[in-house]
């Protein structure tokens, strides 16, 4: 099997599945709120786990919220963000590339009277700066960006952006999606200038089910879920060991791999795109992307098919956009990026991790050749 | 005591002269297998119509007219069957018809607040009952009226009609679900369907098998063309069709190689028509192996470009069995209509490839002659390939 579908889930790694069976099965099942001797340990246990997500993240334990998911963790920031901040003003200023949990939110806002400002991104992704720098000004409250997009691999110029915040509107806060650059990029939260951020343990080789939320400190946010106050009333909800346990182990394992995943993946990315290039390919991902995604369209044929012919081969991929031919659905993030239709209709999705290999590669455009003889089908 | 019963109207069956007994016994048959999943039932025959009690105490099905719904619509989902009603059954004389109807009109109330006029009907088959049908009208209205203060009586236009039967047992009910009519699945012989994904075949196999038409079906899959998820869509219309027809193979045809074949072998304006007469032959052999005499098509007329008159016959001229195409001259609305009332609308338009939309040309042939197709095939084996399509991983599943 070769799995290329990073992006989309991975599989947890043995340091993972190792911790979440001790917890499990030792003397850690304890609730970490009870007050008792087996409470105590697991409630110990929990706090190493926050401590190990903070030190990778170079924040403070106390900042960060354990949730379910990435989605949950964007549905908190922005939602309680407002909710916590009523008289900040109602504007945001993001694009129409975010993930769905993002624009889903903010559809609701403006539902509820609030302003979005969409900036436009470029071909390469990224957003439109000088529009971006029209856009601000100083009734802004909230800019939603995404680290990496989960489609392009497009990585945003964090810093540009930072700096033109502080200089249009000092007093908003900064939101950034970073479930698809965490274990890829360095994040060192200390110094990015974000105010929240959410990660997602299951797309870093941790499992599905939980997910972080970075808050900092002097920032208010209400909770969205209510009761027994745990995680200082920001998350109600008996807390989950195994779950906050493999976050930590998933986050120390990808940090300590990082450089170097990054650098063996830069090849295979380079490889791939000469190699496919080569063969007609177009490339959607720009130059300057996370090497982790390759976005690419294949000539004759239709993205649900190129899916089903690698498959065929044990080879997965994305087409992340549900194409039919009936509702000629494309991606609305290549849309967005101005791809043309004919190309966005023909893309996919290759999204790799740290245990890709160059043979891996190798063995995909072997796959792409065989495809081609035996499936390309050019009717006129 | 009084228990629910269900009251089903037969339609069409009844103006059957001598064959008449051969549909009533399929119809009962259609309605055992039915409710095969409904706990233990009687069914049985009355005077033309058709009564339904639960064998045991405490079958859920039975127990309130919320629950009973399901177990009715699944009565009216098999054909032949004109309307059913939830009936209320009891022992005794006419003070007990009175507060069971009493009764009755409460739970109708509470259901129909705005039940403000009706009337009582009655039919009497114990004629040894000591009240004739006009007595037990005018007594049983006379009783609700002054129980429900809300309520008058209209004998030209009431809210709803209340009917008491009295018979060895005594019976009242009102309103009634409309069933989909048509002959009991079976009287006729079989037929195989050309199942696709989209919105007009099921419809046409809904159409032929409420005239009485077992069905089975073929579907043409094109891995890695079209998806595991695109065959499980057929499966699951498949099953819908079946509420109504009953048991169905469905058979499904590997169609890669040969729809590759065609593509690299004959002119693409032609692919469709090509590709509907290796369809129409493969099914045929497929049909005739199955004992089924007909093939059916959810064509209509114009509605795509091989469904034009020229189309339609040079596709019609590979196959000796009758091809019926029941929406041949139905307006796409009408079957839109038909498609959601069989509950098939909702997966028809699940967006999947289907083995028709890859393969089509930018612009086909809408009027294409015979010398047409004599060039377009010229280069294609067509009996191995109709071979192939019959024997080669042809998969059944039984719905």
């Amino acid at each position: 099997m070769i799995y290329f579908d990073n992006s989309a889930t991975t599989k947890p790694c043995d340091e993972v599945v190792r911790v979440i069976n001790e917890d499990l099965t030792g003397d850690l099942w304890g609730n970490p709120g009870s007050l008792h001797k087996l409470g105590m340990k697991s409630s110990k246990a929990y706090d190493d786990a926050l401590a190990d997500c903070a030190k990778v993240l170079n924040c403070s334990a106390q900042e960060l919220i354990f949730t379910s998911c990435g989605t949950e963790s964007a549905n908190t920031a922005i939602q309680g963000f407002f909710k916590a901040n009523p008289r900040l003003g109602k504007t945001v200023i993001s694009t129409r590339t975010e993930h769905k949990c993002t624009l889903e939110t903010l559809a609701q806002l403006e539902k509820q009277g609030y302003e979005v400002r969409y900036v436009d991104v470029l071909r390469d992704g990224k957003p439109d700066l000088d529009k971006l720098r029209s856009m601000i000004d100083d009734t802004v409250a909230l800019l939603c960006f995404t680290h990496v997009n989960n489609e392009s691999g497009s990585v945003l110029p964090l810093e540009q952006i930072i700096s033109l915040k502080k200089e249009l509107c000092p007093s908003a806060a900064v939101y950034l999606d970073c479930v698809q650059s965490l274990g890829k990029l360095p994040i060192d939260l200390k110094y990015m200038g974000v105010d929240m951020a959410s990660f997602s343990g299951h797309k870093i080789h941790g499992i599905k089910g939980v997910g972080l939320l970075y808050i900092k400190k002097g920032i208010r946010v209400s909770p969205m879920i209510l009761g027994g106050g745990q995680q200082d009333g920001m998350r109600s909800g008996t807390q989950s060991l195994p779950l906050a346990a493999s976050m930590a182990v998933a986050m120390t394992e990808a940090d300590k791999e990082r450089k170097a995943a990054y650098e063996r993946v830069s090849e295979i990315n380079a490889y791939l795109r000469e190699q496919l290039s080569a063969r007609g390919a177009t490339i959607n991902s720009p130059e300057d992307g996370l090497p982790f995604v390759l976005n690419v369209a294949f000539r004759n044929f239709q993205s649900e098919t190129m899916l089903h012919c690698l498959e065929i081969y044990d080879i997965f991929i994305s087409t992340v956009s549900a194409c039919s031919s009936k509702s000629k659905k494309t991606s609305y993030v290549l849309e967005a990026m101005g791809i043309d239709r004919s190309v966005s209709s023909n893309s996919v999705r290759l999204s790799f991790s740290r245990y890709n290999t160059m043979e891996e590669a190798q063995a995909f455009v072997k796959a792409i050749d065989e495809i081609y003889e035996l499936y390309e089908v050019k009717v006129r | 005591m009084a228990t629910n019963v269900i009251l089903a109207r037969m339609g069409e069956v009844t103006l059957k002269g001598l064959n008449r007994g051969r549909f009533e016994a399929q119809l009962m048959n259609n309605l055992r297998y039915r409710l095969r999943s409904f706990g233990k039932v009687s069914i049985f025959q009355s005077q033309s119509r058709i009564w339904i009690e639960a064998k045991e105490e405490g079958n859920p099905y039975f127990e309130s007219e919320e629950s009973a719904k399901e177990l009715m619509t699944a009565v009216t989902q098999v054909f032949g069957i004109v309307s059913v009603s939830l009936a209320c059954k009891f022992n005794g004389d006419i003070n007990d018809i009175d507060s069971n109807a009493a009764e009755y009109v409460k739970n109708l109330l509470e259901s129909n607040p705005s039940y403000k006029t009706f009337k009582v009907e009655c039919k009497r088959g114990n004629k040894k009952f000591p009240m004739n049908s006009p007595m037990i009208c005018e007594e049983v209205g006379a009783y609700i009226l002054e129980h429900y203060e809300g309520l008058s009586v209209d004998v030209h236009n009431p809210d709803f009609i209340l009917h008491v039967e009295v018979r060895e047992e005594n019976y009242v009910y009102a309103g009634k679900m409309m069933g989909h009519r048509g002959l009991p699945v079976g009287t006729a012989g079989k037929g195989m369907l050309l199942l696709s994904g989209g919105i007009d075949s099921p419809v046409a196999g809904y159409m032929m098998a409420s005239r009485g038409m077992p069905i089975d079906a073929v579907y043409f899959h094109s891995y890695p063309y079209t998806s595991e998820q695109a065959k499980q869509k057929v499966v699951d219309l498949a099953k819908i069709v079946s509420r109504f027809s009953g048991r169905m193979n469905l058979y499904v045809v590997d169609f890669t190689k040969i729809q590759l074949d065609m593509v690299k072998n004959s002119p693409h304006d032609m692919l469709t028509i090509v590709m509907r007469r290796v369809m129409l032959q493969i099914a045929e052999q497929i049909a005739k192996k199955n004992d089924c005499k007909c093939l059916i098509t959810g064509e209509s007329l114009g509605q795509v470009a091989s469904q034009t008159l020229e189309a339609i016959s040079i596709t019609n001229e590979v196959v000796d069995m009758p091809i019926l195409r029941p929406l041949i001259g139905m307006d796409k609305e009408a079957t839109v209509r038909i498609s959601r009332d069989i509950g098939a609308f909702e997966t028809s338009i699940l967006p999947f490839e289907d083995c028709c939309t890859i393969f089509v040309a930018k612009h086909p042939k809408t009027h294409p002659k015979h010398v047409d197709i004599e060039e377009a095939e010229k280069n294609l084996d067509i009996e191995a390939m109709v071979k192939q399509g019959v024997e080669e991983n042809l998969e059944v599943i039984k719905i």
